[in-house]
């Protein structure tokens, strides 16, 4: 086991580094660079200006020495430091992550669960009218664009019912904490969470129905039939344990890619977190800022990873982890 | 947005009937190729029906729809004719969606089918080059690429086509390594014949029906993919699209609801039908996932 | 001798008695919006429009200007010049401090003199020919000139030439000075917070060196980075001010019509935002002088204003907006003619080369101009194609003059030595920059008037030398003008006094005050 984690976190960095590195020149072959986003927005620049905010920047060093310096103060697990923010990368990133994690997470975690249960409900009647109403459904949430629905959704739910707070992540001046500062952010976060998790609930309701078709065609399950079991105990015990790990596979892949996934949700809704901060850094250019985010949701998609890896083996000591 | 996944790499099949027969008994799959259908007859019509360019203003701006019967479809906030833009874009959205996936499956199967074959150090590293595209986040990575090549068509495509192949790998990786123990490819190798030869003689055409299903769902969510990319407005702004119509009406979405809902409806119609399509195969080329039991 | 110009308590008093007979109440809390968020709040490092926008309640600068440009009292309560055009007094207000409790004195003056030199682009252009800043005393600053410059006393406005504490900054290294991210200034707000990706929070200076000013509590100023959510946190009363540009044109008309709410394009006079395209001179057709004509001609000025702008903004009619001093309305030109237009692309010998339009990466609204620009332009037959591009990718192409055809917007501060000779005299073409001669049009005449005009001292001289330059520069059209452009600034109508000078929200909170 030891070993086996060994090798893993090893292959992990080398993949990080990768990224890094290929991120690194990918960044700086876009057009324009801070200093003229910086000029521009000024409305004012001369020759003199540009050349000191490049300096400020450190874009007047050579790219090598540039990527030699970042991979370094990367080693000591500095993420560096944003020059158009005054502020460290890795307080940048601190600030905006809660409110990621706190939105993908609970819009992971429903649509898992609904998913699952769904997705189980329809395998079971597969080929009823329930089953047909929830796979229709998934379906065209599936295929709805995710930004066509947050409009809806704001429209709805924020303009014509006034029920739910259509942007931010709490209210701000209110001055609320404890328990009323909980249940505020909760009511800024329904529709974010809700608009984001339709579409990964779509996905899990599809695997899940998919993967215990396929179980239940599997000859321990007609050797449970066999026995005797209820069908209760026989979808519960031995069809559902078995089909859901392809999902958690899914699952474990998908929970990382959330993380940076979120850019739309997160725009529309104007959630304080790290999607729109990875956007909004590659408009001005903020390459240490956009790198950072990158290293941070690869890291955390390669956690994620390992985990998932781990707690296969944990269970399952025959599956060969690639 | 890395929703087109295989489940499982499917055994051989035992058919027992026509995959067209097993396909069109699917209702779903035949509906969704009905829309498909329509979707590329209004592609292929529109410089027919509709031979001046969609970018053209030709009425007042915000005519609601099915008020004119010049513009049955109403117009945009610069007077231009929604239905002409619909025509126009679907060809757009099709060629985004086909392109691209065709270029994703240029770079993953290859990938795919050596890592599987060969397997040992190539593999190790192929994987490695995988999982590296895998863990960046996919729509962040898409979104770097088309702002450093800057927004056109292609370069949307390219970033699509990008971000989509790690999947293919990974399944046709899969499929190959099961195959390669098989007698016949044994015995392909025994022969003496190349790993090129054996590859695309006997391997790769046993991968086909598989990497269709996932091809079809991969068309689907670069539509919607490239639909993301214009609302962010990265979008072509020479070409009318879906994506690009709903990213530009709505800012008006108060005012003229018709702007985003008539090219929202249609993407939505168009993923969906493909993610029927994809199922419909699924089921024809691969009966064990069939809904009968 | 000195003649004195302006007696700031006068003036500040008969202001007050303009402004309607409803007395100001204190307290309460004003929610605004802020797009995009700004980079930083320090102003001698930072000048975007939203940096200049909330740090215009935490700096001050030595004066303000009214609607007509005419200068109020800030940090400075009355000035003057002396018989030769070269020497200016300021006299301070003598009551005023820094957040932290120091005083703010002449040293400070001299001091912000000296670092916006190092630090501030247009401030170093502006500060060109001032020759010394002295100190007689700490109340008196003296700018002495090396020769005349007409538009002196306009460069003193707080995004031009904010005050900035020497007991901070001084022997510090301006750039990495953590006094950046807590700015430090004399103004009628203190910074508080700031919550990166969500809002920044001022409050109140209770020690303004104004009497019973300023009557709000705090501000909050939210970051909402998608248009369509900016307008529906007004309307769902989440925020009760827009300032200019904060919303799509097209929700402006909708907004202001909602009840309660009441709107303003005033208080943008001093920067007097003039659009147009640059049409680069250097090369291809745009080369040819009856091309770029043709151009002009092709224009639907009022389409765009009444559908791409609906309904804001003023067709140009040259290269100074009409809030420009010494703006001459006879030099106007082209209207929109396409017949014209196309005799002009015959007679330049126009062969339907495939021109690039770049349009202005700022949001729909410049997108769907773009759009619109195209057309009219295909319409008498240039083939045009649109390039995409993000605000990085605008500035390198524009600075580096790769592009046919491109959109901008700039201030023009109210005086043409300030804001418009920059984009037309031969020594400003300089690759880097995106706000100089972008389109490289040299033409000694103009070159000699523009030099002229800025050292000439009275209306009675520099007018017939900026008369004479809109001619030539509307008949050789080096660009294509399109609009002077408004934003209106939409609130709730109980917000009040919001908009007071010709510097607009941009003069900060000082006088604003909201009915409960």
């Amino acid at each position: 086991m030891v070993g086996f984690l060994a090798q893993r976190i090893v292959k992990g960095i080398v993949v990080l580094l990768a990224i890094v590195v290929l991120n690194f020149f990918l960044i700086r072959l876009a057009p324009g660079d801070p200093a003229l986003v910086m000029a521009g927005e000024a409305g004012a620049g001369d020759e003199a200006f540009i050349a000191q905010l490049r300096e400020k920047f450190a874009l007047d060093q050579p790219l090598p020495r540039q990527l030699a310096a970042y991979l370094g103060s990367i080693a000591t697990l500095d993420l560096g430091y944003s020059v158009r923010q005054q502020m460290p990368v890795a307080t940048l990133i601190g600030e905006r992550l809660p409110a990621t994690l706190l939105l993908t997470g609970t819009a992971f975690a429903v649509s898992l669960s609904l998913g699952v249960l769904l997705g189980s409900l329809a395998a079971r009647r597969a080929g009823t009218l329930a089953d047909t109403a929830i796979t229709g459904l998934a379906l065209l949430f599936y295929a709805t664009p995710l930004f066509w629905v947050s409009l809806m959704a704001i429209i709805l739910f924020s303009v014509r019912l006034d029920w739910l707070p259509s942007f931010g992540f709490e209210t701000v001046g209110a001055g609320y904490t404890g328990l009323a500062r909980a249940l505020d952010i909760a009511h800024h976060l329904v529709l974010p969470a809700m608009t984001l998790g339709l579409f990964f609930m779509a996905v899990y309701v599809r695997m899940t129905r998919s993967s215990m078709l396929e179980v239940s065609r599997l000859d321990f399950v007609k050797t449970a039939r066999a026995k005797g079991l209820t069908e209760g105990v026989i979808q519960r015990r031995h069809i559902l344990r078995n089909a859901l790990l392809p999902v958690v596979t899914l699952a474990g892949l998908q929970a990382g890619t959330l993380v940076g996934g979120a850019v739309l949700t997160e725009t529309v809704f104007a959630w304080p977190g790290i999607g729109r901060l990875m956007y909004e850094a590659l408009l001005q250019r903020d390459y240490n800022l956009l790198l950072g985010v990158f290293v941070v949701s690869s890291a955390m998609v390669l956690v994620f990873n390992l985990v998932t890896d781990v707690v296969y083996r944990a269970v399952d000591p025959r599956i060969e982890v690639a | 947005m890395s929703g087109a996944l295989p489940l499982s790499a499917p055994a051989p099949a035992r058919r027992r009937r026509g995959p067209l027969a097993a396909f069109l008994r699917h209702p779903g799959a035949v509906f969704g190729l009905v829309v498909l259908v329509l979707v590329v007859a209004a592609a292929l019509l529109a410089p027919v029906l509709y031979p001046t360019s969609p970018w053209r203003m030709v009425q007042r701006p915000f005519v609601p729809p099915f008020t004119l019967e010049r513009v049955p479809l109403g117009t945009d906030a610069l007077g231009r004719d929604i239905a002409a833009g619909l025509m126009h874009g679907a060809g757009v959205s099709l060629i985004v969606g086909l392109v691209s996936t065709l270029a994703a499956l240029l770079i993953g199967v290859p990938l795919g089918a050596l890592a599987g074959y060969l397997g040992g150090r190539v593999d190790d590293a192929l994987m490695r080059f995988t999982e590296l595209f895998q863990t960046v986040p996919s729509f962040a990575l898409a979104i770097v690429l088309v702002a450093i090549l800057q927004p056109s068509l292609s370069s949307m495509i390219l970033a699509i086509a990008l971000v989509s192949w790690p999947p293919v790998t990974r399944l046709v990786r899969g499929e190959v390594l099961s195959l390669r123990s098989r007698e016949y490819v044994q015995a392909a190798i025994v022969t003496g014949q190349t790993t090129f030869t054996i590859l695309r003689r006997e391997v790769l055409p046993n991968t086909l029906s598989p990497i269709v299903v996932l091809a079809s769902l991969m068309v689907a969510t670069a539509i919607l993919l490239e639909s993301s990319l214009s609302f962010l407005g990265l979008g072509d702004p020479n070409r009318m699209s879906w994506g690009f119509m709903v990213g530009a009406g709505r800012t008006v979405i108060r005012q003229a609801w018709w702007i985003t809902a008539f090219p929202g409806v249609l993407i939505l119609l168009t993923v969906l039908a493909l993610n029927l399509i994809g199922e419909g195969l699924n089921d024809a080329l691969n009966p064990r996932l069939s809904r009968e039991r | 001798m000195l003649k004195t110009l302006m007696a700031g308590t006068v003036l500040s008093l008969a202001l007050a008695g303009a402004a309607f007979a409803q007395t100001p109440k204190p307290g309460g809390t004003a929610n605004a919006v802020i797009q995009p968020e700004p980079p930083g709040l320090m102003l001698a490092m930072v000048q975007n429009g939203p940096t200049q926008m909330v740090a215009g309640n935490i700096y001050e600068g030595l004066l303000r200007y009214d609607s007509a440009l005419k200068p109020l009292p800030g940090l400075a309560e009355s000035w003057s010049m002396g018989d030769d055009g070269k020497t200016y007094t300021f006299k301070l207000v003598k009551n005023a401090t820094w957040h932290d409790g120091k005083p703010f004195t002449a040293d400070d003056v001299i001091f912000s003199v000296e670092l916006l030199r190092q630090t501030h682009a247009r401030a170093r252009g502006n500060l060109a020919r001032v020759a010394s800043v002295t100190a007689p005393d700490p109340y008196t600053v003296v700018f002495t000139l090396s020769e005349p410059f007409g538009p002196f006393l306009g460069i003193f406005e707080v995004g031009s030439l904010p005050m900035i504490p020497k007991h901070i900054y001084a022997g510090t290294d301006y750039k990495t000075n953590p006094a950046n991210n807590t700015p430090i200034g004399t103004g009628p707000y203190t910074f508080k917070e700031w919550k990166k990706g969500s809002y920044i929070r001022l409050v109140k200076n209770p020690n303004y060196h104004v009497a019973g000013k300023p009557y709000l509590d705090e501000i909050y100023w939210h970051v909402i980075p998608d248009a369509a959510a900016r307008a529906v946190a007004f309307e769902t009363g989440k925020v009760d001010i827009l300032p200019g540009g904060s919303v799509e044109n097209f929700d402006v008309q909708r907004l202001s019509a909602l009840k309660g709410a009441c709107s303003t394009t005033k208080g943008w006079e001093f920067f007097s935002p003039m659009s147009w395209l640059w049409l680069n001179n250097r090369k291809g057709p745009m080369a040819n002088k009856a091309f770029r004509q043709a151009v002009s001609y092709a224009l639907d000025r009022d389409f765009a204003r009444d559908v791409v702008w609906n309904g804001l903004g003023k067709p140009a009619t040259g290269p100074f907006a009409s809030t420009v001093r010494y703006h001459d309305p006879k030099a106007a030109k082209y209207s929109y003619d396409p017949a014209k237009a196309k005799a002009l692309l015959k007679e330049s010998g126009y062969k339907g080369e495939t021109v690039r339009l770049l349009p202005l990466p700022y949001g729909e609204t410049w997108q769907r101009w773009a759009e619109a620009v195209k057309q009219n332009l295909e319409d008498v037959g240039i083939k045009v194609e649109l390039v995409a591009t993000d605000v990085a990718g605008w500035n390198q192409k524009t600075s580096d003059w790769d592009y046919d055809i491109a959109f901008t917007y700039l201030y023009q501060y109210g005086d043409p030595a300030l804001g418009v000779g920059r984009n037309y005299v031969t020594s400003q073409i300089a690759k880097g920059s995106p706000f100089n001669n972008v389109e490289g049009y040299s033409n000694p005449s103009v070159d000699e008037a523009f030099a002229k005009g800025a050292v000439a001292v009275g209306d009675d001289q520099r007018r017939p030398i900026y008369d004479a330059v809109q001619k030539t520069l509307v008949e050789d059209a080096p660009n294509a003008w399109l609009l002077e452009l408004q934003f209106p600034t939409i609130t709730r109508c109980k917000v009040h006094d919001l908009v007071t000078t010709g510097i607009g929200v941009n003069d900060g909170f000082r006088d604003a005050w909201i009915d409960r």
